[in-house]
């Protein structure tokens, strides 16, 4: 009769440890190298790194462009600026040469018409000359030219201005010795020379300027293959990241399904048995009970004490058994059922509880302590069962007792938690049995000492599994017992 | 001839079928009970077919239905009587083993008058079928005979 020496295979493993699930489920792969830290990032980490390192490479790329490009167009201005010169020293060489030759005919023909460039060149000079500061003004070298060619300029038209001077005033024969070789040649010569030199310094700058730009494209070219390469290479590798992510998440996805679906198989089957179960079981128990009242009755009077105690016994035991499945049916249902999820009044709850089991209370000096509850969530029609079955139980071990004692409260060590507890100084158990109190069909003690069925501890711990919570008890031989279990506080509350 | 109304009990078990009539006989309504065993030959019955043939026309003062009988079950039996616009009126009491909601929500669905699970007591099952019986074969006055609420 004594249930509790009884191992069964099917009972649950201490309590405690049974409610704490394995924080690390998944077996983390382990790799060394200094790869290691990459392998630990998570997938949207290496994803969000590789777009990194692509627009820092986009970054890096555009800023050495966009300088190149800025060279590229500075370079294309200066030059532009060093034609202009080139062309402008031409233009000034030629005009110099038409005004000296210009004024050596003047000096030996008189004819004013021959002066006509000679004019020109001094009235265009000073703006030549602005000219050509405007366009030196970049190059040290060649700005440091221009006040020598300004002064040989200067001294060769201020030379031919006294010789045309001098012929007006006293004709021919005053200018003949310079009317051959020109007032200024030596200038002139000076003047030629110097704007070789000008136009030789200008062609060296602008040779290194076009081989730097040259270079510069180059880079920038080389640059801007070798940068589309190795964003491709990262956009390739995020693209790998990313199939491979969701390959695995589609491949996970499939497995769940088929595994729900062979849940569901299961399911189905479990319910197929309990219906079974509830269906079957139950008949013959109803015609053990039923022929032995009616053979009692046809047969009653011919019947001995001895014979009669027998056929109560065969019906008190199909009555058991009918007990038993109904239990059983109740506490399969328990594990199916769906569940609803709302804000519960615990202290309320109890009340309806208590109120539900007035008639047990009847005749019973019980004293009561209540401490304030909190609001859970959880299932109200699931909670009430778990209440009705710790309450009657404290009711039934303690029905042994002169004075009962049983007190209801909780207490809240973890955050968003509640532990309840319910507590009585009934005959309490022994802590060595504590982990066989919620099992299926566990009783710690005879049946003619406390009726039951073993199933009520194991219907409040399938409760409380199911909301997330954990059950645990202590206890003393005739020191009362403690049940308590923990529940997700109402979302209000946290 | 007076015309006693019969109680049709379809039930495939032939033990509930007698404990249900020891309990009937009790109070002397036992005779007054055709047991099928079922819901094809219930069907029969109804509509006077195969072996009911001969039988006296008229429709049964209330049925008792198990759930679970072969060939033809409770539900199917129920649904039939309950689309037909001559047995309609039957009032139909389900008498089964099955606690479960479905089997409840589908009977109640299906326009069953009552849903009364057996009790394994014995005594319990006697008083539960005793009551059924007078209740619905005495107390309860049944609709009249070629009634339509419909015309």
């Amino acid at each position: 009769m004594e249930s509790v020496t009884q191992e069964r295979p099917s009972t649950p493993v201490p309590i405690r440890s049974e409610a704490v699930p394995d924080s690390n489920p998944e077996p983390t792969p382990k790799t060394s190298g200094p790869m290691a830290w990459f392998t630990h990032w998570s997938i949207e980490r290496r994803v969000l790194a590789g777009f990194g390192l692509v627009f820092a490479g986009i970054v890096v790329i555009s800023a050495v462009s966009y300088r190149n490009t800025a060279v590229l167009i500075e370079n294309s201005r200066l030059d532009t600026k060093s034609h202009e010169l080139i062309q402008l020293l031409g233009s000034v060489g030629e005009a110099l040469d038409a005004a000296e030759s210009g004024h050596r005919r003047y000096l030996v023909t008189g004819d004013e018409s021959y002066l006509k460039s000679y004019r020109t060149v001094v009235e265009q000079m000073p703006e030549y000359l602005r000219y050509l500061r405007g366009l030196t003004n970049e190059g040290p070298e060649q700005q440091a030219r221009v006040p020598t060619l300004e002064q040989l300029i200067a001294r060769q038209l201020g030379a031919e201005a006294e010789a045309i001077a001098q012929r007006k005033e006293h004709g021919y024969e005053a200018v003949r010795h310079l009317a051959l070789s020109g007032a200024a040649k030596k200038e002139l010569e000076g003047i030629h020379r110097l704007m070789t030199e000008f136009d030789s310094a200008e062609q060296r700058v602008l040779h290194a300027r076009v081989a730097q730009s040259a270079g510069s494209m180059k880079n920038t070219i080389v640059l801007l293959g070798l940068g589309a390469v190795l964003q491709l290479i990262l956009l390739a590798s995020v693209y790998f990241l990313i199939h491979h992510d969701v390959t695995e998440r589609r491949r996970v996805a499939t497995e769940l399904q088929r595994r729900g679906e062979l849940l569901e198989a299961a399911n189905k089957e479990l319910e197929a048995f309990s219906y079974s179960v509830s269906h079957d079981l139950r008949a013959p128990l109803r015609h053990i009970d039923g022929y032995a009242a009616l053979l009692s009755k046809a047969a009653g009077e011919a019947l001995n004490d001895k014979a009669r105690r027998y056929l109560q016994t065969i019906s008190d035991s199909a009555k058991q058994m009918g007990q038993l499945i109904d239990d059983l049916l109740v506490f399969s249902r328990m594990g199916r059922q769906d569940m609803l999820r709302t804000t519960i009044n615990l202290d309320q709850l109890v009340k309806t509880v208590l109120h539900d089991l007035r008639l047990d209370l009847q005749g019973r000096t019980i004293s009561w302590t209540m401490h304030p509850l909190p609001n859970v969530s959880g299932d109200p029609a699931m909670l009430r069962q778990v209440f009705l079955n710790l309450i009657s139980n404290a009711l039934k071990f303690t029905a042994t007792k002169a004075e009962t004692k049983i007190e209801i409260g909780s207490v809240s060590r973890n955050f968003g938690e509640a532990e309840v507890f319910v507590r009585d100084n009934g005959v309490g158990f022994d802590m060595q049995y504590v982990n066989k109190l919620f099992g299926v069909f566990q009783r710690l003690h005879r049946t003619d000492e406390f009726e039951g069925t073993g199933i009520g501890l194991a219907n409040v711990r399938r409760i409380i599994h199911r909301h997330g919570g954990r059950t645990w008890a202590e206890g003393a031989p005739n020191q009362g017992a403690t049940f308590y279990f923990s529940l997700p506080l109402a979302r209000s509350l946290r | 001839m007076t015309t006693v109304k019969p109680i049709l009990l379809a039930e495939d078990n032939p033990r509930d079928a007698e404990l249900a009539l020891a309990a009937m006989e009790e109070h002397h309504i036992a005779d007054k009970v055709v047991v099928c065993h079922d819901g094809a030959e219930a069907l029969d019955y109804l509509y006077c077919r195969g072996n009911f043939a001969t039988r006296q026309q008229g429709n049964p003062v209330v049925v008792f239905l198990d759930l679970k009988m072969p060939k033809v079950d409770g539900l199917e039996v129920l649904r039939t009587i309950k689309n037909d616009v001559n047995l309609k009126p039957i009032p139909v009491v389900m008498l089964t083993s099955s606690r479960e909601e479905r089997d409840l929500a589908q009977s109640y669905a299906l326009g069953a008058n009552a849903y009364v699970v057996k009790p394994v007591e014995f005594h319990q099952f006697i008083t539960a079928v005793k009551e059924l019986g007078i209740f619905w074969g005495v107390i309860n006055e049944p609709p009249p005979e070629g009634s339509d609420p419909i015309k």
